[in-house]
């Protein structure tokens, strides 16, 4: 590969922080990859959402999907999407037979919300309609434990690649990253200052489908699209939060902004069958599961993660539950998992919803509620 | 330098039983023991050399914690920032000290042994019994390693006040690989000088030696330290070099293997090789020129392991 270093140096400039008078921190991208010319990400459908809801995809009482409604609500949100009147001509605006595409699946909030099984499956199925064989289709985490797990292979066809960057999260296996392309950062004094990305997503995908849940997250506010291509294809990001402090608001859109990650995105698909209100993004226990019933679909992950902001912080408020916007260190207990998971009005990090917004400013996609476009579709 | 002398050179194991253990020493490769005295006469029939060793010397030795990482849940993080117990900043501050790791745990022996090693202490290890196997292995890597005895390679100097805070900054040092070198006086020769008690690093500072040595890193900048580390937090390097050529040593305080570790040495280097303890001599991977810097990657890091690269280019 030739060694041509794309090198940028940001700040956080062009935006204006939550908290005014924290210094964002230096970012530096190394890459080698140049983007293409229209980059999947925001994609040929800025600010537009497909939002497809339906009564029975999901029984609340044993949490089960319908396989059936599932592809049905595929098949709508696809078409609604492109255009098209089928779902085969809807796929093959993204895909071609020749293509290598990665599943960016949610494996994080088992065992109650995780990439739902009938989704990735009816996914594959449209590749291979288009005529991608099933050696050419990644299911892709960054653990291989937790791909373990929640176990995809007995509900996709057989050949098809499931595959993880670790074996767990031990920061002791580096193989499955790409050591020339990261972003670098010192955070809090780390001695370790790279995030790399996957080699899977550099070296050999062509394509992504990015398939993240409809979560809450401690650090984030929420976890959707964006935090689930970011984090989820890069290493060492565990160190943007602790203590209390957490630095996602700039890193999760930056690195999200990453080439060839930016580019070879081209297809945001959020289960929201179910979902988490706090504790996110695990889901260990099914106090704070709840069904939103709805599949998003589009190519611009900001768009769809303000969407989703909306949903999490609107559940809490029914719940009674301080919002994800709240900053108060009166709600604040630093790094104490155990009462976060015990009463949702604790937080255990500075949430940082505002990561959205800024992901916006990188061009990666609209967060202005105004500008976004939103079909509702029922099925 | 003979056989002999190069043994010397290394870590010695401090056993106390009979002689008739003799053969599970051999088989496990262990060949420089010291002894009780009372003992030393049948280790000698039993073919070793020992060095007699009694309780009055080991109580003048300085005793090491045992090297690996801690849980920490209030101070630490297993994934983003271990608890790191390790000894080079005492060998660094008094090489000509002797040491002993007293009562090792039960998997720590290989390591400690290629800690005082690095470093060049002088070091009886008192292990469990159930490590005789892996430190046998790790001793005879060390006796195989190519001789290199160079100085410590330094990216600032730290003046030495003899005190204990000083100490814990100097740990902190160690375990942030910035490289230092103890000094009597500041030494005009390097950019960075840091004396405790002065307006620059006042000695409230010492009682938060972490953030003193993050402040420390961040005034000699990532981009002028020798060495960089990246896909572990739990490794510990020592350099040393002349003109002619750089060593590394390697120390993972982790427990677990690393697969992938990737290198930084500031300036562009030719080639290099490195030797692996449990995989032996390796090539550098994906080796890279960038920004003013050498980078590669080792396969795979067991608790040490050594790199030798050429001269800057």
């Amino acid at each position: 590969m030739d060694r041509r270093s794309f090198v940028r140096l940001m700040a956080a400039a062009p935006f204006v922080p939550a908290v005014p008078d924290e210094a964002a921190p230096k970012l530096r991208i190394v890459t080698s990859y140049p983007p293409a010319a229209r980059p999947g990400m925001p994609g040929p459908h800025p600010g537009r959402v497909i939002a497809v809801k339906s009564e029975k995809c999901v029984d609340t009482v044993t949490s089960a999907a319908n396989a059936a409604v599932v592809r049905e609500m595929m098949t709508r949100g696809m078409c609604a999407l492109t255009g098209d009147r089928t779902a085969p001509e809807a796929w093959r605006r993204f895909f071609v037979p020749a293509d290598v595409v990665g599943l960016k699946v949610n494996c994080g909030g088992h065992p109650w919300v995780v990439s739902a099984y009938e989704i990735v499956a009816e996914v594959i199925r449209q590749l291979m309609g288009v005529g991608i064989p099933p050696t050419q289709i990644y299911i892709y985490e960054r653990f291989q434990n937790q791909m373990d797990t929640v176990n995809y292979a007995p509900h996709v066809p057989e050949g098809v690649q499931i595959v993880a960057a670790e074996t767990a999260n031990r920061r002791a296996d580096n193989r499955g990253y790409d050591p020339a392309t990261y972003v670098e950062a010192d955070l809090f004094g780390e001695e370790d200052t790279r995030s790399n990305m996957m080699r899977l997503v550099s070296q050999r995908l062509t394509k992504i489908i990015n398939i993240p849940n409809v979560k809450d997250h401690g650090a984030t506010g929420a976890t959707g699209c964006l935090k689930n291509i970011a984090y989820g294809s890069f290493s060492n990001v565990a160190r943007t939060h602790h203590n209390g402090k957490s630095h996602t608001l700039s890193f999760v859109g930056t690195l999200a902004s990453v080439e060839p990650l930016r580019s070879r995105t081209v297809l945001q698909i959020m289960d929201g069958l179910r979902g988490v209100w706090h504790a996110g993004p695990f889901a260990h226990t099914r106090r704070y599961v709840f069904y939103p019933k709805k599949i998003f679909f589009g190519t611009d992950p900001v768009a769809i993660d303000r969407l989703l902001l909306d949903i999490i912080d609107e559940k809490r408020k029914a719940e009674g539950a301080i919002s994800i916007y709240d900053r108060s260190p009166r709600y604040l207990k630093v790094d104490d998992g155990a009462a976060r998971d015990a009463d949702p009005n604790v937080n255990i990090i500075i949430r940082e919803p505002g990561h959205v917004e800024y992901a916006a400013k990188l061009g990666l996609g609209v967060a202005d509620l105004a500008q976004i476009k939103v079909q509702d579709i029922e099925v | 330098m003979t056989l002999l002398l190069w043994l010397a050179t290394l870590p010695c194991l401090y056993w106390t039983q009979g002689a008739d253990s003799a053969p599970s020493l051999k088989a496990a490769g262990i060949e420089r023991v010291c002894v009780p005295p009372a003992r030393g006469e049948e280790w000698r029939k039993a073919g070793f050399a020992p060095v007699a060793l009694g309780e009055a010397d080991l109580a003048v030795r300085d005793a090491l914690l045992p090297p690996g990482i801690k849980a920490r849940a209030d101070r630490a993080s297993a994934t983003r920032s271990p608890w790191v117990d390790a000894n080079g900043w005492r060998f660094l501050r008094h090489p000509d000290g002797q040491y002993v790791y007293d009562d090792l745990p039960a998997g720590r022996a290989a390591l400690a042994a290629a800690e005082a090693y690095a470093y060049g202490a002088d070091a009886v290890l008192k292990i469990d019994p159930a490590d005789l196997e892996s430190l046998g292995r790790m001793m005879t890597f060390l006796v195989r390693l190519p001789a290199n005895e160079l100085p410590d390679v330094a990216d600032l100097a730290v003046v030495d006040d003899g005190s204990g805070p000083l100490g814990e900054v100097l740990n902190l040092l160690v375990r942030r690989n910035l490289f230092f070198r103890t000094v009597k006086a500041p030494d005009p020769s390097f950019r960075l000088n840091v004396k405790l008690g002065t307006r620059e690093y006042p000695m409230k500072e010492a009682g938060e030696p972490s953030a003193l040595a993050l402040k420390i890193r961040r005034q000699l900048t990532d981009e002028a330290r020798t060495l960089r580390i990246f896909g572990s937090e739990a490794v510990i390097a020592r350099v040393t070099g002349d003109a002619a050529r750089l060593r590394l040593h390697l120390l993972n305080y982790g427990g677990r293997d690393i697969e992938g570790l990737r290198i930084r040495i500031r300036g562009e280097r030719p080639g290099g090789e490195a030797h692996m303890a449990g995989t032996g001599r390796v090539a550098l991977q994906e080796r890279t020129v960038i920004d003013g810097g050498t980078e590669f990657t080792l396969p795979r890091l067991g608790s040490y392991g050594v790199v030798d690269v050429p001269p800057v280019k």
